[in-house]
């Protein structure tokens, strides 16, 4: 766990950089009233709430929150969402600091490289293709993790065994090619439009 | 009544058996779904946190540009995440005019246009609100008399647009399509709550800790349904993971409600699909003539 209190840098550009995220000024609006820890589905997991990890990016603690698995942990179960009397939609505040996080190279978390996997696998077909991503992961959590993946091995035969696993990737869609001209335009129109 | 469907891609995979029993039952219930022409990922839950929230959606938008050139029928969704990317995107859409600038300057990016003139329905609203109850329960050849089904309707679909068409906590609707099979939807505290999700990978013990509470709420209940393929996966795929780490002894068949309804309506038992359930269904449905 790491230690909220203990001295860390302040970086005083931190908060303004999180703020020109797309979702990132909703962190302004945070009051602390912790309604998102007690509502979350994997708080306990978590090394910092919600509502701690806002407090941390406006006090500009970049090295806690870039270093958080906070926004690793969420499942996008979206209660914190529904019920933050802010309106806040924290979910997607989470968005930003994982995209963040990756940016900056922070990818030591397993979540982080089953996103990774999962986008190069899903931006390359069109379409999400299980085994795909799971190649990508392995490759990319590499020979230390082949212990943990193993123990999946019972779960992975039972999927098969109940004709649930297809070996062949799905049809791409014929528009692959445009789909992903479409995201390269938003994200340049993304980046633009951010301060 | 006709929709396009838009199956997602999990049900075309490890939940093909989930479009299976929704075809055969919206084909007994005089629906015809047309599946959506070249249709691509909604980007699932993590597209967002890679490539950013705006061009997630328009991926999303995408699909419904599409719907839209083909007849403008209304996009019928399965999978819950499937469900929040699209409804989502298309709530933005219409509400924020900033980011619909951007998505039809992206969408023209691929040649494409969005009018924001598409519904996107969940399949459980679409089920009750278009159908209803009654003509479900008329529907029923094979009433589940007597059987206890805790309706787990996991935590998306009900949440990304609270009170669209059910409580974003303690959703009601699944329990009354339940009675309306003529079984008894058993009190459930943590039918809206998490199932752990993309962590069954990466993190199991998360799934493991989130699945137990979930099956300790459903109590005396002889099954599970849902209509959320990742939900069923978790709940029925790491059953006996969870009953490893805890020392429990759960049994509890995880179905798709689509599933429950095939069962019955007393359709082909090949459209049940039950043999890709991992905790059988046999024991609990035997009763009630279901052959596995």
């Amino acid at each position: 766990m790491a230690d909220a209190n203990a001295p860390s840098k302040y970086d005083a550009g931190f908060a303004r950089e999180v703020y020109g995220l797309e979702n990132g000024s909703y962190v302004k609006q945070c009051m602390q009233c912790g309604v998102c820890a007690v509502s979350c589905a994997t708080f306990q997991c978590m090394d910092h709430s919600p509502r701690r990890l806002f407090a941390l990016v406006r006090a500009g603690r970049k090295d806690e929150v870039m270093r958080s698995n906070t926004p690793w942990m969420c499942t996008t179960c979206l209660m914190c969402k529904a019920r933050c009397p802010r309106g806040i939609p924290i979910v997607d505040v989470m968005h930003d600091l994982k995209g963040l996080a990756l940016k900056e190279g922070r990818v030591t978390y397993p979540q982080a490289a089953m996103y990774q996997a999962f986008w190069k696998d899903m931006s390359g077909r069109g379409k999400m293709f299980t085994a795909g991503i799971m190649k990508n992961y392995t490759l990319k959590r590499g020979l230390g993790n082949l212990g943990k993946m193993m123990g999946l091995k019972d779960f992975g035969l039972k999927m098969f065994s109940h004709g649930r696993v297809p070996l062949m990737p799905p049809k791409a869609p014929k528009g692959k090619k445009q789909l992903m001209q479409m995201v390269k335009k938003a994200q340049e129109l993304e980046r633009k439009g951010a301060k | 009544m006709r929709y396009f469907l838009y199956p997602g891609c999990s049900m075309e995979a490890d939940a093909r058996f989930y479009t299976t029993s929704l075809t055969a039952v919206t084909q007994a219930l005089d629906i015809e779904l047309e599946e959506l022409p070249d249709w691509n990922c909604c980007g699932a839950t993590m597209a967002s946190g890679v490539i950013g929230d705006a061009p997630a959606q328009v991926m999303a938008l995408r699909n419904l540009a599409i719907a839209e050139a083909s007849g403008g029928l209304d996009v019928v969704v399965g999978c819950s995440s499937c469900y929040m990317n699209l409804a989502q995107a298309n709530r933005r859409f219409r509400e924020d005019p900033h980011f619909r600038a951007l998505a039809e300057e992206s969408l023209a990016a691929g040649g494409m246009k969005y009018g924001g003139g598409v519904k996107v329905r969940f399949v459980l609203e679409m089920m009750v609100n278009d159908v209803g109850y009654e003509r479900i329960a008329a529907r029923v050849k094979r009433p589940l008399t007597g059987l206890k089904v805790a309706g787990y309707v996991g935590c998306q679909s009900v949440r990304v647009l609270p009170w669209e068409f059910d409580d974003p906590e303690q959703p009601v609707v699944l329990d009354k399509l339940i009675e309306a099979l003529g079984a008894t939807p058993v009190p459930f505290t943590h039918k809206a709550r998490c199932c752990g999700s993309y962590h069954n990978v990466p993190q199991t013990g998360i799934v493991t800790a989130c699945a137990r509470d979930i099956l300790v709420s459903a109590g005396d209940a002889d099954l599970m349904v849902t209509p959320c393929p990742m939900c069923q996966m978790n709940m029925d795929g790491f059953q006996s993971y969870v009953n490893k780490e805890f020392g429990t002894k759960f049994n509890m068949p995880v179905l798709f409600f689509t599933q429950l309804m095939a069962v019955a309506f007393d359709l082909a038992p090949a459209t049940y699909g039950l043999k890709a359930n991992i905790v059988t269904p046999g024991p609990v449905l035997a009763p009630y003539g279901v052959q596995m």
